[in-house]
């Protein structure tokens, strides 16, 4: 079943188009990877979808719902939640006060508890880091804190930004781990990355994103063997 | 691609972490009164009580007792010096909300001041042609016309950030001081006299609240205060307290954690500006005079330079920087031509070796607020200390 669709999305920021007639759309239960260099629209596209952009043209549906005017923090009520590029935790904050601040939206109290648990259970580091402060944690751990937040609030779609950005080799094969596992307890994801390699591994589909528009689609293991593909974002001739 | 290794801890990532650790640190050493807040967060909530009880019973006391080398005087009645500096007070509690709390940068907070001081004076002086009212109706008017005052700037303005809104909120300030000189009722430089003052005489058959006795205007500011205080720091510990915060600390973030941010923004405002109308109505009926000299630029640089001097975030911090700002050039005489120079010089110094303030926010702003989460979800309190994270409850998280 379609989660998410995107149709005919065109975004400008004021003159410059970073985005043309962009159509794609997530499935229930899938991790679909956005792959592209920088500047090609990646981080733009996530923030269309979490609603911090609002797109010159086309419509977003979200679970059989147009949201394409709705605002941001009523898709994350909705079932949207995002681990923003750059991790974008709060620094100021502690482990404990950023996870509370991901269920900051949500009505069932009794149910973040458990959420909680499963946060702790994907990352135990962030229970051992519990009255630290964010903005004094190793990247990793941001990225950790980043993702553990998001998933506070129960999203049915999970939007990665760039979840690699950064890292130690060894940490990004952990964070993709740790992706799957998500995705296998029932939470579909959108990921978008440089790291091409591991992100088209990991996904049932994925798109290649240049200049703004999607030049290849298919399943993650076609794109790995498309000759293009491989030239540019993985590195073999 | 090796997929076999679990999600446990990662060598790479350890000395990484020693670094931030070791910043951490850095950061907590600056300071000149190490660890005092995690000490006054460390003390039962009886003692808490007790030691707030002391400090308000002296700060009521301090117009009697008039302390030695505190004093204004000769220079300036320190009674009256007092009622001013509780102004000040207020006023910094007011924009600290906004400044503090929501982070939204406010450089014409002056403009509340002056719409309550105008409240205040055209509702009461015998200038004024208007309906008159009693002075203390006043306060909730001034605090009302403000607050919507601060919704009509706030609701276009507020979808900006940072530099633009500083700019245009500095415009707003000037506006106000503008209209009050051309507008012939607003009577500009002439102004209205003989504002009016709370109802009571003494046995001699005077009035209670002399312009010229500083002493009842005085407590009944610092009354004031401390039941602002008291609402600002329910506020704190809210939904609406974390919200800020988080927008405070990023925006964008806030918002995809289901913050609605322009919302909250605008209730910052809103009750900031609200709480600068009334100090507004305060000012006015104690000086007695209002005319549009008082509400320049200058003025309201001053308000946020309390404000950071006293700690951004930290409501205390403002009541003592606002005080501070008020008290310096009333006792040294001799400098007070050259307070903003000396005010300049003060903040660059301050941020230089304490940039969170006097009384820096941290401690203070959510020291509750973790007391609150843990209470929240049960499951937090419980985890077991680590080598590296001090657990106790309220005594904040430095990492020694």
């Amino acid at each position: 079943m379609t989660l998410l669709e995107l149709k005919n999305i065109s975004v400008h920021y004021g003159r410059i188009q970073a985005i043309s007639d962009m159509s794609f759309s997530v499935d229930e239960g899938e991790i679909v990877s956005l792959i592209g260099a920088n500047g090609a629209g990646k981080t733009t596209t996530m923030r269309t979808i979490s609603g911090l952009l609002a797109p010159s043209a086309g419509s977003i549906t979200f679970a059989g719902q147009d949201i394409t005017r709705m605002k941001a923090h009523i898709r994350v009520v909705q079932g949207i939640s995002q681990a923003p590029e750059g991790r974008g935790i709060f620094p100021g904050m502690t482990v404990e006060e950023n996870l509370d601040m991901g269920s900051y939206g949500r009505k069932d109290r009794t149910k973040v508890a458990d959420d909680l648990e499963r946060v702790f259970d994907l990352f135990p580091r962030l229970k051992e880091r519990i009255k630290q402060f964010g903005g004094t944690m190793s990247g990793g751990e941001q990225q950790m804190l980043a993702i553990g937040r998001a998933l506070m609030s129960n999203p049915k779609l999970l939007l990665l930004d760039e979840p690699s950005m950064g890292l130690a080799p060894q940490f990004i094969r952990q964070i993709f781990k740790i992706v799957t596992e998500i995705n296998n307890q029932g939470t579909t994801v959108l990921l978008v990355e440089q790291n091409a390699n591991q992100a088209l591994a990991r996904a049932h589909r994925a798109f290649v994103l240049e200049t703004g528009s999607i030049t290849h689609r298919g399943t993650g293991k076609e794109l790995l063997a498309n000759p293009a593909v491989k030239e540019a974002y993985l590195g073999v001739g | 691609m090796s997929t076999t290794d679990g999600p446990t801890l990662i060598p790479d990532d350890a000395s990484a972490q020693e670094i931030a650790d070791r910043e951490a640190k850095m950061r907590q050493r600056k300071g000149w009164f190490p660890g005092l807040s995690d000490k006054w967060n460390a003390l039962p909530r009886q003692t808490q009580w007790l030691i707030l009880i002391v400090v308000v019973v002296i700060a009521y006391l301090l117009p009697i007792l008039n302390p030695p080398l505190i004093t204004t005087e000769p220079g300036n009645n320190w009674q009256i010096a007092l009622a001013q500096m509780s102004v000040y007070a207020l006023v910094a509690v007011g924009l600290n909300v906004v400044v503090g709390y929501a982070g939204l940068l406010d450089l014409g907070y002056v403009a509340f001041f002056a719409l309550g001081s105008y409240t205040a004076a055209m509702f009461t002086s015998p200038d004024s042609p208007y309906v008159h009212i009693p002075y203390l109706w006043t306060l909730p008017l001034a605090m009302a016309i403000a607050m919507f005052f601060g919704v009509v700037l706030g609701v276009p303005t507020l979808r900006l950030r940072g530099d633009y809104l500083a700019i245009v909120t500095l415009g707003f300030g000037e506006i106000v001081r503008i209209l009050a000189t051309i507008i012939p009722a607003m009577k500009g430089q002439v102004g209205f006299q003989n504002v009016g003052h709370p109802p009571g005489t003494d046995s001699s058959g005077q009035p209670i609240f002399l312009n010229s006795s500083g002493t009842p205007w005085y407590w009944l500011t610092l009354t004031i205060i401390i039941v602002v205080l008291l609402a600002a720091g329910n506020l704190e510990r809210s939904r609406v307290g974390r919200a800020w915060i988080a927008i405070r600390e990023d925006e964008d973030a806030a918002e995809i954690m289901g913050v609605p941010t322009f919302k909250y923004k605008v209730w910052a405002f809103a009750i900031g500006a609200s709480v600068g109308g009334l100090s507004g109505a305060l000012f006015a009926g104690q000086v007695g005079f209002v005319n549009n000299q008082k509400f320049d630029i200058a003025t309201s640089i001053l308000f946020v330079a309390a404000v950071v001097m006293g700690g951004t975030g930290n409501k205390v911090g403002a009541v003592l920087g606002g005080a501070l700002v008020a008290y310096i050039p009333l006792r040294f005489t001799a400098i007070a031509e050259f307070k903003y120079l000396i005010f300049g010089a003060a903040l660059v110094v301050i941020m230089i070796f304490r940039p969170g303030g006097l009384l820096p926010a941290r401690q203070s702003l959510l020291a509750y607020g973790r007391l609150a989460y843990n209470k929240l979800k049960g499951a937090v309190g419980d985890i077991p200390p680590s080598g590296k994270v001090v657990l106790e409850p309220g005594k904040g998280a430095d990492n020694e």
